[in-house]
């Protein structure tokens, strides 16, 4: 198996994707290849922090509001 | 028949909603991996729709849900639509790993050291987040944020998008390891400061 496969392996398995003899493919690639390995943590702290994100509150221009009235207004009135 | 208001009270009432609703909507696009522009384009477009279709909304819904519903359809129209120009970008191998699929030297998956139970380091790393992945084009950030943030399965992104289930992996697979390369990259600049 190569690191790219495994990748795909690793993140099919997210999904529960993945049949019994790939995951153990897997593991057998996980077991030699420390960079894989150093791959997979990375990916679940992705995963994790993506969980983690939340909205931020942040403001339109009153100049930028005032221009989608008026666009919108405008746009209407040649429809 | 409705009852249709008076033009004038009309577009008071949808000046009333842009105040209130617009930065809501703007954020929410944010959220989901617009830029400024597009997002506030977004925006507009919601509003131009709910204009139009005021005499129709009879306020069984909140206004702002109203608006959010739009919103979110305007949101996958957008990310269907850059899928449909995905086929482009799906062929050619990622530069990070070498021809036999093994990581490229300059790739090289690194330790970090990273504890996000710690005020300091996750504000850090989603900060860096945030900036990594508006680095990815549309529609990796589609099917990324339809994945990690809104917990849908593969068949229903690859439905919604209309992509076919290989090129779904492809995208992420990409996606994910680009992402990855970038974090890896800014995570030890900071530590390095």
């Amino acid at each position: 198996m190569s690191c790219h496969e495994a990748v795909t392996f690793m993140l099919k398995k997210e999904e529960g994707k993945i049949s019994f003899s790939q995951q153990l493919s897997l593991w057998r690639h996980l077991a030699i290849c420390r960079l894989c390995r150093l791959f997979s943590a990375q990916n679940r702290l992705i995963n994790y922090a993506m969980k983690q994100r939340h909205e931020k509150l942040i403001a339109l221009s009153e100049k930028e509001k005032r221009e989608i009235i008026q666009n919108v207004l405008d746009q209407n009135a040649f429809s | 028949m409705n009852q249709t208001l008076p033009e004038v009270e009309k577009a008071q009432r949808f000046k009333d909603w842009v105040l209130t609703y617009s930065d809501m909507l703007f954020g929410h696009a944010v959220f989901r991996g617009f830029d400024h522009d597009a997002a506030r384009d977004l925006v507009q477009d919601t509003f131009y729709l709910a204009w139009k279709n005021m005499d129709g909304f009879e306020g069984k819904a909140s206004v702002k849900n109203w608006l959010f519903v739009i919103l979110k359809n305007k949101i996958t129209d957008h990310y269907r639509e850059s899928a449909s120009q995905a086929a482009v970008f799906v062929s050619g191998h990622s530069t990070q790993f070498d021809s036999a699929g093994h990581w490229a030297k300059p790739s090289y998956p690194k330790e970090l050291t990273v504890n996000l139970s710690e005020q300091q380091d996750r504000l850090d790393f989603q900060t860096i987040l945030e900036g990594c992945s508006a680095k990815l084009n549309t529609i990796q950030k589609a099917v990324f944020f339809m994945k990690y943030m809104d917990d849908l399965e593969s068949d229903v992104i690859c439905r919604q998008l209309s992509i076919t289930v290989n090129n779904y992996w492809t995208i992420l697979h990409r996606a994910k390891v680009q992402l990855r390369a970038c974090l890896q990259k800014n995570w030890l600049l900071i530590q390095n400061i």
